[in-house]
């Protein structure tokens, strides 16, 4: 793109060249402007919020609100709980406690999965360490074959 | 721009018309569209709870591949995906690529049920088990454990207290585990400040919202993350290549979720406080946890311009192991970009798998 606005040169009778020309050149200028003062501010940003004062500010905010915010959060709690209740409607504590249980049912299916796999591991190294010999084969067993 | 190649310039004003729209367009979908992410072929062989273990399906014939397969712990904060953000920008591909058994372990959302979760949990429930089912599904007993921010606590605290269960080679990534220097960035100045409550957080929360941790995170570069990230896609609008790695990471970047109270609380307390995991103090579940009981091959990966967990807070674990094998390796980049970065698949992917590869058969 630069090369070709370098390379030729704009028609002096061509208002819309001449204007796309000076457009251009000022948004390359604003654009330079803007990287500089963003680095700049982005620099003082940094280090405002690694100062002192920033975790000191920041803290005591988020300490008064929620400090303020708990009387609400237990006024719509129980208000919630009594409406649920009313309704016969499972509250927030009831599907807790069923998803504990479920987590409890969980572990314990993954405990005998883990038992399992053990016993299987087991079984094999039994298998592997006691080879079984072929059995020749005799005139009963072929009898019996045949008959099934 | 194209208007001196034109008698009138009324096609180049067109041409101009038509950039903007496509422009106007292309913003409107990346702001309000997820991308595709997470696309390398897996399965799910364990869940718990919300956790669930992926395996990647391997693409190299099984006589090419490395034998010891690599197990990814994430944080708890944000998705995993980050580690397989979109193809050819991935390090699960690369690392599947490069004949990798990879195992990644997803923590998932955690649910109010879950705001007693703590690093206890994790490591001794959690990942234990994971593991085991790692190790039955790739039929090795060893195993590599790379651990990522957060995920690089848990991964070292695991190290620590289950050293011979087959941990072969032990990769941390901007691991945050040492808070002697309370003025290293400002996740320690905040926390350490008396105003901060954790305690106050969880019991008003029960667990810690994504969009406050968020915040934290971008508070620290909040010029970078509030301005320049939208900055840079506008100036960038007609490079697709650009365009596409933001809304991916855009994606991932407000893919947010909550981390559980108990764990917060003593992340921030136990760690970021009273630096106990450095100092040798930390006890799980009832065990202390002796950092020279770590043998396994140690690489620890730092990121030189990371904000999130300077390197001064990764760099001391070097010394507190037993490991006669370590290797630091310092990277340019910042915590994610390390990884996630258009520099990752140049840079730090090749030195992780060149450090593995010989340790790994």
């Amino acid at each position: 793109m630069s090369n070709e606005s370098e390379s030729e040169s704009p028609n002096p009778l061509d208002p819309f060249g001449t204007m796309n020309t000076l457009w251009e050149a000022n948004l390359k200028n604003w654009k330079s402007m803007r990287n500089t003062s963003l680095d700049s501010w982005s620099k003082t940003m940094i280090d405002t919020v690694n100062s002192d004062e920033y975790s000191l500010t920041t803290g005591q905010w988020l300490d008064t609100y929620l400090t303020l915010s708990q009387p609400f959060r237990r006024i719509i709690d129980l208000m919630m709980t009594q409406v649920l209740t009313g309704l016969n409607i499972p509250m927030r504590s009831d599907v807790t406690s069923l998803a504990e249980r479920l987590t409890n049912i969980e572990t314990r299916l993954d405990d005998q999965d883990a038992k399992l796999d053990d016993i299987l591991n087991a079984i094999k190294a039994v298998s592997i360490s006691k080879p079984t010999t072929p059995k020749p084969i005799t005139n009963n067993s072929a009898k019996a074959k045949g008959a099934r | 721009m194209s208007a001196s190649s034109s008698p009138l310039n009324s096609a180049s004003l067109q041409d101009e018309l038509k950039r903007i729209e496509e422009n106007t367009r292309t913003l409107l979908r990346v702001s309000t569209s997820r991308a595709k992410v997470g696309q390398t072929p897996k399965q799910v062989i364990w869940t718990f709870n919300k956790a669930k273990l992926y395996h990647y399906i391997p693409v190299v014939p099984a006589e090419k591949r490395h034998k010891i397969p690599l197990f990814l712990v994430f944080a708890l904060m944000n998705k995993p995906y980050i580690l397989d953000l979109r193809p050819g920008n991935s390090f699960i591909e690369y690392m599947v690529k490069q004949g990798y058994d990879v195992y990644l372990l997803d923590w998932g959302a955690p649910g109010i049920e879950d705001k007693d979760l703590k690093f206890d949990d994790y490591v001794l429930d959690y990942i234990p088990r994971a593991i085991r089912k790692l190790k039955a599904v790739s039929g090795s007993d060893e195993f590599t454990m790379l651990g990522w921010c957060i995920g690089a606590i848990l991964s070292t605290i695991y190290a620590a207290l289950r050293p011979n269960d087959g941990l072969k080679n032990l990769i941390l990534l901007t691991a945050p585990l040492d808070f002697t220097d309370k003025k290293s960035g400002g996740f320690v100045r905040w926390v350490n400040d008396e105003a901060f409550d954790p305690d106050k957080i969880v019991s008003a929360f029960g667990n810690v919202p994504g969009e406050m941790i968020d915040y934290g995170a971008k508070a620290l570069k909040p010029v970078e993350n509030y301005i320049g990230s939208y900055l840079t896609l506008w100036d960038n609008l007609d490079n697709p290549r650009i365009v596409e790695s933001w809304h991916a990471m855009n994606t991932w970047v407000t893919d947010l979720i909550p981390m559980a109270g108990a764990t917060y609380a003593q992340l921030i307390k136990e760690l970021y406080r009273e630096n106990r995991l450095i100092q040798g103090t930390m006890v799980i579940r009832g065990e202390r946890v002796d950092l020279s009981r770590i043998h396994a091959n140690l690489l620890d990966v730092i990121a030189l311009a990371d904000h999130i967990s300077p390197p001064c807070q990764s760099e001391s674990i070097m010394t507190k192991v037993s490991s006669e094998d370590q290797l630091l390796l310092k990277v340019k980049g910042g915590h994610i970009g390390m990884m996630a970065g258009s520099g990752a698949m140049k840079f730090t992917w090749p030195h992780i798998d060149s450090w593995l590869a010989g340790r790994s058969e």
